[in-house]
């Protein structure tokens, strides 16, 4: 019936046969197409193929810490705000609404981003130092060692910034209240979830331990003015020992470390004598409008084009370019010690009635560092200390104290009483802190570290050291996950 | 098709062979139209022999004497004629039923007698004359156990589609769209947030043949890991030989908001807004206080007097008018067949600035080359442009300060668009200027928005296929078929320095580009034979390897260098990257079917697949996946035949199957991986850890069971199709939550872990109701049960929060013994007559209620005897409804009277409940303005109403700022999805003209919804296609009623 021959046809059709089939399994080898491997991230068996690599982790540990919701902007801010200083104009939960009216609960974003955040940055601090154990011959021993003590204060830090907002104060029953998971050991598998809170006391413990296994490891300086202010050397650390001692009331260890890079130079100022020479600038507008390397930043957050904090976790946009927050009038913008002669009172602006914070004056991108810690903090810490302490050093304290006020206003003269008596200086002091250190994150933690109650502003109440809104609450998403506590 | 041409070859073999037999001519006609059917099949009852009617319908045949013809064709009624006469002249009649007599199945086809699984079929011309822009969105209510919404009024916003229900917690519950053999790209290829993109617009709906939907693990099975969601096949049109025939379809049309709440006018809103101001004063002890304001809401005029009262409404919403144009050519030969299309719609949405255009062109062309080759290709390429306003109406968008459908609904009503000298009313810090009022508003004014910014997401996609079919043996065919569908989208966003988020950075434009290389080949062999008469079988065997590459690259520009600019291209101060990404993913996998039937009675289909799939763990790469499915045609027993019920009931089919079938559709291409990022510190290179992977990362899988019937009454008057399924998803894949403090990225590794399944009946009807000449009315009746419950998760107790919009709320919590993603929030029980305050339940049962403002040292939070009470917070939510729909189906009527045709479609569900959440907005007591039900609010003691005391600044009360149970409302809706009337203009009027068919035709799409539900659409999903989120709607623009007219015009 067919006409052609079957024989001649099937040559023909097995020939096609072979040719579609060699051409569709020679245009793919099945193994190679599927185990892909990522173009743009990098997996983790490479990560100590280099000592580039190895840097790279270092410094990815400080983006961690610079993330937008931690100390890139939102952690300062959410401190505070929980403050008086500041009035919420927007009610908007999104710009830290709910820190600023103490409604903060276990479900809220800004609860379980500080956390989450603090704790990828511990994390990945605990992964280098795993890593560089793991593979001890990627970098030389002293460079590990370096990184190693960079590692460690960045853990420190991350726990204070923890302990402080998530934890009782300290002083408040000598560390013995419940504190936060205290993680040493880097993760990343689904093992280990549950692990208890550590004290108070522990947690404190670890962040000393860190600091001075720190201060020895570090290097006294770098190779430039940007890598002293951005990654840490052993004035960082000792400088953080201030902050950390004060915080638990133990004047005569801040008044140890202080003095380490606190001395008196010929010019009557003060210097640190060792290591990077920090000291106070001329004008402290230039450490936030001119130059964010200067030796009184001694940690900030670098901001360039390329990496940036934008949106609303960012300083300028929240409290200059949208006017989230202004100032309130009843604050320390009102307060009479601080007269419009003084030079910190010119980062700010009026429009109409309501007065905003100027610190972080650029418009988006937003390329303001942002400072963790500055030299004038180390003075008033050292000052605070020297008049708190059991045998005090009132002569020395206010000299430090002058030494940051007439730093910004020349002309002032603190009214004699203001020096007067131990309890005189030290609420000089502390409201000298407000002034220098307006919108630096630094306000609901000294209140918290002296058991004050936080002032009433607004529509928000006061809130008093025994009421729970007193700290954040621990996250949900913690407690769900972490069977331990 | 294919079948047919081969088969024709054949027949034209044998009739050269026979030329000596007597020989018949004749004419071949459409029994309603008149006109000639070419391409009608004769052949000789009994033998092999057989020809086919040419472009004039005519027919030669030399054919033994006494024998019978018998002349079938694809939609006509088959006729089986005497060869007793040198000429037949035959009327056909049209069979809508003999339509759905072929069931496109995986890699080929199957008759609806051999076919035993479980699947739909919706014909094209049910979808191509629909004012939407894909054709997913017109599949409402037309596939019995589909379930689609329209999640809002946004143009080619993909809808939610559930195929039995959700089939995944943290995979796509998106089903597999095959087009002409073909898995194409669906889901969010853009990843523009801004505008909605679905890829499924890019299909011209007019193109479309046949929708098939597979629905059970035996039909999908061959699918293997990717139809754990089922299976979509697109069948798009090809040419039939005869006479060229040239098809134009268009239509134009108005689109308008509906249901959008009535809000406080200017007065009202000022009256309300001052008690709150004043309440507040009361309520905070400073009744006496002077610095605190008992007003703070101002009127303005009109230079003419007039007070200012702004519709913003009128500002964000249009009458939107769309028109859609498709011409096709078709027609063929013996051995040539082809089709072409154009099409052009331009649709516009019922937002200002939201738009839809579509320019597509296909050619599909079927050639027999000789009588063992045939080759088919298709080609088919689309642009397709979306532009839109931010609407926060999308994903992740519904707190957004600048989503349109919010800002129209919040902005005061007391002040103007624009200030006297015309210039947009603005404070000076970026956001609407209130006027007298004595707030702030941190929301911007939406006019500038909508006039200075572009947000654009375009698609140049072309779909291409090349297949070709051998006849290797007698019984034996091969088959390779190769296929592109490269999707390239440019996204476009500028941003205005002048007002809105652009502002911040002196004006900002972001685009980014973005590849979808998506190919596909595929072998089968395919074998074909009947043995001993009786016993049929079939059997397919295959190789196919699919691979998808996505690149995405991109910048954003800020600090315009001047307002002149307004495109990316301009010039601008800064740039920095953005959008960029690059993953692949690959499948290769080998498939077989086997097909056995014994005497046409009793069938049995065995499916197997073994999967490659390149996202999951190094040694979970494959997986073996199957299903068996039997059916017995009971009514072709000679017991049944004999027995009266036969006089009844023409056919009676019993199915069951069974199925495993996975899931491998991982968001992440590289999920199994633990990874690091680099970027920047500063100046400095990083590395960071981005993934916490799980090399153990292995198939979500599903096993499917489906018991079903099929029967057909009163000589095929009446079809029933009744179906039991189950499947039980086992090994889902989670993002399973770790340890916040464990530091891991996003606090979740993807595991194996958990379990739940979705059981239900389905039931179909068809009828022909009436059919008395002229006048005839069939319906279409289906309905789906569906139950989803958790039966495991990650361990005792363990339960997933669901959130909207990123984290902004929590809204949903997945438990066991609990359907996915159930609504979740506070308790409240309505407004204490005696205070005005919203009364709440805590955890303990206790009711607490709560007031905005207290004085100085007093607590929000009270007992009814007025001490305080502990704030509620996430540890007092509960768990408040299931959110997935429990039944739903459709109810559609097609009536006939002459030249005149009426359809009405209705599509239903309910059975779930969804969250309110826009309600809270409309009912915020901050400085936004409310719906008028507001006025309602509680003003004295012993007042019973469901609005609690305003008290200004209260954001809390009303559920804005967390979900509460009082704005749990029941979705259950009835709506009239489509209503048409259509007009057949009477042939004769055509003359020479060329015409051969005119039909009118005007209809109106969502015509009407009945429901309880108080908001703007039970529809609606805020979190879109969203696993863990449904039945959230918060702040979504609703949807639009649509009344087009349009013509079929065919020559």
């Amino acid at each position: 019936m067919i006409t052609i021959s079957y024989t001649t046809a099937g040559k023909l059709r097995m020939a096609c046969l072979a040719i579609s089939l060699c051409l569709s399994v020679s245009a793919c080898d099945e193994k190679e197409l599927l185990n892909p491997t990522p173009d743009t991230s990098l997996q983790d068996t490479f990560l100590f193929d280099s000592p580039g690599r190895v840097l790279g982790q270092v410094n990815g540990m400080y983006a961690a810490m610079k993330n937008g919701s931690f100390y890139g902007g939102r952690y300062l801010m959410l401190s505070d705000i929980r403050g008086e200083e500041f009035m919420n104009r927007l009610q908007n939960v999104f710009t830290g609404y709910d820190a600023w009216n103490h409604t903060i609960n276990s479900g809220s974003n800004d609860a379980l981003t500080t956390w989450s955040n603090a704790y990828s940055t511990i994390n990945s601090a605990n992964l280098l130092i795993d890593g560089l154990a793991a593979n001890p011959d990627v970098v030389p021993a002293a460079t590990a060692t370096q990184y190693v003590g960079e590692a460690k204060l960045v853990r420190a830090i991350s726990y204070f910034a923890l302990i402080t907002l998530y934890g009782k104060p300290y002083v408040m029953d000598n560390g013995a209240s419940p504190g936060v998971p205290l993680r040493l050991q880097g993760e990343k598998t689904p093992a280990n979830n549950d692990l208890a809170l550590s004290t108070v006391a522990q947690v404190y413990e670890q962040i000393l331990t860190d600091l001075n296994e720190a201060e020895t490891a570090l290097p006294t300086s770098y190779a430039s003015a940007l890598l002293n202010t951005t990654r840490a050397h052993k004035n960082t650390a000792i400088a953080l020992k201030t902050r950390v001692y004060l915080n638990m009331g133990k004047f005569e260890e801040v008044a140890l470390e202080a003095q380490k890079i606190v001395q008196p130079t010929a010019t009557g100022s003060f210097a640190a004598p060792t290591g990077v020479a920090h000291q106070l600038q001329p004008s402290i507008r230039t450490i936030f409008m001119n130059d964010y390397t200067t030796t009184e930043s001694i940690f900030s957050m670098p901001m360039t084009e390329l990496n940036n904090v934008s949106g609303q976790s960012s300083l300028g946009y929240e409290y200059n370019t949208n006017q989230e927050y202004s100032m309130n009038p009843t604050g320390i913008y009102g307060h009479p010690t601080w007269p419009a002669t003084d030079e910190r009172k010119t980062m700010f602006r009026t429009s109409g009635t309501t007065t905003y914070l100027m610190k972080y004056s650029k418009f988006s991108p937003f390329l303001d560092y942002i400072p963790v810690i500055r030299y004038s903090e180390v003075l008033l810490n050292y000052a605070e200390a020297l008049a708190r302490k059991t045998s005090p050093d009132m002569a020395l304290a206010t000299q430090l104290l002058m030494a940051v006020r007439k730093r910004a206003d020349a002309t002032y003269t603190f009214p004699a009483e203001a020096l007067a008596t131990q309890e005189a200086i030290t609420s000089t002091i502390l409201v000298e802190r407000r002034i220098e250190f307006v919108g630096e994150g630094l306000r609901s933690n000294d209140l918290l570290r002296n058991l004050l109650t936080i002032p009433a502003k607004g529509t928000a109440p006061a809130i008093s050291p025994s009421q729970p809104e007193y700290i954040f609450p621990i996250p949900n998403a913690e407690i769900s996950a972490n069977r331990a506590l | 098709m294919k079948h047919y041409l081969l088969l024709l070859t054949a027949l034209l073999f044998v009739l050269k062979t026979q030329a000596q037999t007597p020989h018949i001519t004749g004419k071949v006609t459409d029994a309603g139209d008149g006109l000639p059917l070419p391409g009608v099949t004769v052949v000789v009852k009994g033998t092999t022999q057989g020809t086919a009617t040419d472009a004039e319908g005519s027919f030669e045949l030399d054919c033994p004497p006494n024998s019978t013809l018998i002349f079938s064709y694809i939609g006509y009624n088959k006729e089986e004629i005497p060869a007793n006469k040198p000429v037949i002249n035959l009327k056909l009649a049209s069979d809508s039923k003999q339509l759905t007599e072929v069931v496109v199945v995986g890699y080929g086809t199957q008759t609806k007698e051999e076919f035993t699984g479980s699947a739909a079929r919706v014909s094209g011309d049910a979808v191509k004359d629909m004012p939407v822009q894909s054709f997913d969105q017109a599949l409402a209510g037309k596939a019995t156990g589909v379930s689609i919404g329209l999640p809002n009024g946004v143009l080619n916003n993909a809808p939610v589609i559930r195929i039995r229900g959700i089939n995944s917690i943290s995979l796509s519950s998106y089903p597999l769209i095959v087009v002409d053999g073909i898995p194409i790209n669906t889901g969010d290829a853009s990843g523009n947030s801004t505008v909605a993109n679905n890829p499924l617009g890019d299909i011209n709906p007019a193109d479309i043949e046949s929708i098939d939907v597979l629905k059970d693990a035996a039909s999908t099975a061959i699918y293997g890991s990717r139809a754990a969601a089922g299976v979509i096949l697109i069948t798009t049109k090809s040419g039939k030989s005869g006479k060229p025939k040239v098809n134009y379809e268009g239509w134009t049309g108005i689109t308008r908001a509906v249901r959008l709440p009535d809000l406080l006018d200017a007065e009202q809103f000022m009256m309300l807004k001052n008690e709150a101001v004043l309440n507040s004063k009361i309520l905070s002890g400073n009744i006496n206080n002077p610095s605190v304001p008992s007003e703070s809401f101002f009127p303005m005029y009109n230079e003419d007097g007039s007070l200012v009262n702004t519709n913003w409404y009128d500002e964000v919403y249009q009458t939107g008018v769309s028109q859609n144009h498709s011409i096709n050519f078709s027609g063929g030969n013996q051995t040539t067949k082809y089709y072409f299309s154009t099409n052009y719609s331009n649709q516009s949405g019922i937002l200002k600035t939201n738009e839809f255009t579509r320019k597509a062109a296909r050619f599909n062309l079927d050639h027999e080359l000789t009588n063992w080759l045939s080759l088919t290709g298709s080609l088919n390429y689309n642009n397709s442009l979306n532009t839109s306003p931010n609407t926060g109406s999308l994903e992740g968008n519904a707190f957004g300060l600048v989503g349109a459908a919010r800002l129209a609904t919040l902005s005061a009503p007391n002040v103007p668009v624009f200030n006297p000298d015309g210039s947009y009313n603005l404070s000076n810090s970026n956001t609407l200027g209130m006027g007298n009022n004595t707030v702030a508003s941190n929301f911007y004014n939406v006019v500038p928005m909508m006039d200075l910014n572009k947000y654009s997401s375009e698609n140049d996609r072309i779909i291409g296929s090349f297949s070709a079919r051998a006849k290797l043996l007698k019984k034996l065919d091969y088959k390779l078929t190769y296929a592109v569908d490269r999707l390239k989208i440019e996204n476009s966003n500028f941003q205005s320095a002048v007002h809105g988020p652009g502002f911040g950075a002196g004006g900002n434009s972001t685009n980014s580009s973005v590849l979808v290389d998506n190919w596909n080949a595929t072998n089968t062999l395919s074998y074909q034979t009947t043995l001993a008469e009786k016993h049929n079988i079939s059997a397919l065997a295959g190789y196919d390897i699919q691979k998808f590459k996505r690149s995405s690259w991109g910048a954003t520009r800020s600090q315009l260098s001047d307002e002149f600019f307004d495109e990316f291209q301009g010039s601008f101060g800064n740039i920095s990257p953005s959008s960029n990404s690059l993953n692949e993913r690959a499948f290769a996998s080998v498939f077989s079917r086997l097909t056995y039937d014994y005497a046409s009675k009793y069938f049995v289909t065995l499916n197997f697949r073994r999967d490659g799939n390149s996202a999951l763990g190094s040694g979970k790469k494959y997986g073996n996946f199957g299903g068996v499915s039997a059916g017995w045609l009971l009514s072709e027993e000679e017991f049944f035949r004999n027995s009266p019920i036969a006089n009844v009931v023409d056919n009676v089919k019993l199915r069951g199957s069974w199925g495993r079938v996975g899931n491998g559709n991982l968001p992440n291409a590289f999920g199994s991986l633990s990874l690091y990022n680099s970027a920047l510190y500063g100046t400095a290179a990083t590395w960071a850890f981005s993934q916490g992977g799980n090399p153990n990362l292995g198939w979500e899988t599903s096993d499917q069971t489906n018991i079903g019937a099929d029967i057909a009454l009163l000589n095929n008057r009446i079809t029933l199709d009744l179906t039991y399924y189950h499947n039980n998803v086992n090994g889902l894949i989670l993002d399973v939550p770790q340890s916040p403090s464990k530091g891991i990225p996003g606090n979740s590794i993807l595991m194996n872990v958990g379990a739940m399944y979705n059981k239900g009946f389905e039931f179909g009807i068809n009828a022909s109701v009436i059919e008395k000449g002229k006048f005839s009315w069939s319906t279409n009746f289906n309905f789906t049960t569906n139950r989803n419950r958790v039966t495991e998760l990650f361990g005792e107790g363990t339960e997933i929060v669901g959130t909207t919009s990123a984290s902004a709320e929590t809204s949903n919590i997945t438990r066991v013994g609990y359907s996915v993603g159930s609504l979740f929030g506070a308790k409240t029980d309505g407004v204490n007559p005696a205070t005005g305050q919203r009364v709440f339940i805590n955890a303990n049962g206790e009711r607490v209620q709560y007031s905005h403002a207290v004085p100085s040292g007093g607590s929000r939070w009270t007992y009814f005897d007025g001490s305080p009470a502990p704030a509620i917070s996430v540890s007092d939510y509960q768990l408040l409804g299931n959110a997935l729909p429990t039944w739903y189906g459709g109810f559609n009527n097609t009536i006939k009277y002459g030249q005149f045709d009426v359809a009405v479609n209705f599509t239903y569900s309910g059975g779930n409940y969804i969250m309110n959440g826009t309600k809270g907005t409309w009912r915020d007591q901050r400085f936004w303005n409310n719906s008028t039900e507001v006025l309602e609010r509680w003003t004295g003691e012993g007042q019973v109403t469901n609005i609690p005391r305003v008290v200004i600044g209260d954001l809390l009360s009303n559920g804005s700022s967390f979900p509460i149970s009082e704005n749990v409302e029941k979705a259950d809706f009835l709506r009239l999805q489509t209503a048409t009337l259509g007009y057949k203009v009477p042939g004769r009027l055509f003359g020479n003209s060329g015409i051969s068919s005119l039909r009118l035709y005007t209809q109106v799409f969502n015509a009407f919804l009945i429901t309880g539900y108080t908001g703007q659409d039970p529809d609606i999903s805020s979190n879109g296609n969203s696993n863990l989120t449904p039945g959230v709607d918060k702040n979504s623009v609703p949807q639009g009623r649509t009344f087009t007219f349009g013509v079929n015009l065919g020559f």
